[in-house]
């Protein structure tokens, strides 16, 4: 079901971001603060982006006793390619993307 | 006073959430920590209260959400305000009713004095309503549907016998009859949000109540 539509502004930023070190897992308060997106945006695109198998997510165990349990996310497979494709747009800006 | 506050929004923020996205409500919450230490609790709280609201219209459960909270604030609580209003005498215009009003009118001196007598009981069968009104809309917010049903035999109950009195003293019922067709409104749309609470959560059916 994939459709052609271009990610918005706040999703490049944080495919971009994720995708600086695909590898690794990062937690939604880094993200914000590197991204310097809000919650209030940085949630909701998460979601899709887990949704549209962007963005995988998993729970770690918390650094500090007492604290609860947190939510860790990378790209997937799927995300670093449309990275790339976004990346490689940037040269050619008509050039359309297609999200799962 | 403001990490109390937050917290308190990030509350809201999991209950808007629903039970769908329940593992992202744990994730805020987990990442509202790490914000309260940073001392940006309240931007962070209010983003996922909006991040949570703006999710309700895509999950059934917040669906139902807004419909239930647009039938109370559009309809049970100005409907238990009047009513209030009707048992307080602040308004005769809406179901209310004075002495004046009857077709014997003031001027039926055999009417007048039964007509004054019963007006305090009429006035407590007003108050009754508007209170059960206000009950129901709570109960509704919180889909006790047991407590809805009760709520609502008493609604029904209270606006007979004030029909009943209301006929017997020749008092105006013709603005009850307005009442009566609103509660008939009221009550389908109480039995439709009823129906698509059990198709949302089919273990959580009201069994006592047959919807």
């Amino acid at each position: 079901m994939g459709r052609n539509r271009r990610p918005s502004k706040q999703m490049l930023l944080l495919l971009e971001v994720l995708s600086a070190h695909p590898q690794q897992w990062r937690h939604g308060y880094d993200l914000m603060k590197e991204t310097g997106l809000l919650s209030g945006t940085l949630y909701p695109l998460l979601m899709r982006m887990t949704e549209q198998g962007l963005v995988e997510a998993e729970w770690r165990e918390p650094e500090q006793l007492g604290r609860p349990a947190r939510h860790v996310y990378r790209l997937t497979a799927a995300g670093v390619t449309l990275a790339q494709a976004t990346a490689r747009s940037n040269a050619t800006p008509d050039q359309g993307f297609a999200l799962a | 006073m403001i990490e109390a506050l937050s917290r308190a929004l990030m509350q809201l923020a999991t209950c808007c959430l629903g039970e769908g996205r329940r593992e992202w409500a744990f994730a805020m919450q987990a990442e509202f920590e790490e914000a309260a230490e940073a001392r940006t609790p309240f931007s962070f709280a209010c983003g996922c209260l909006i991040a949570a609201w703006g999710e309700l219209p895509r999950h059934a459960e917040g669906r139902l959400g807004i419909v239930s909270h647009v039938l109370v604030l559009g309809l049970l609580i100005p409907l238990a305000f009047l009513q209030l209003g009707c048992g307080l005498g602040l308004s005769t215009g809406h179901g209310g009713f004075d002495v004046g009003l009857g077709p014997g009118g003031p001027q039926d001196p055999y009417l007048a004095s039964p007509q004054l007598t019963a007006m305090p009981a009429l006035h407590i069968l007003w108050l009754m309503l508007g209170a059960a009104h206000l009950h129901l809309a709570w109960v509704l917010l919180e889909r006790d549907w047991d407590r809805v049903v009760k709520a609502g035999a008493l609604i029904a109950a209270a606006t007979l016998t004030l029909f009943i009195f209301m006929e017997v003293l020749l008092l105006d019922t013709g603005t009850l009859m307005v009442l009566a067709a609103e509660l008939a409104i009221e009550t389908g749309f109480i039995l439709a949000l009823a129906r698509w609470h059990a198709r949302i959560f089919p273990n959580t059916a009201p069994a006592t109540t047959g919807w």
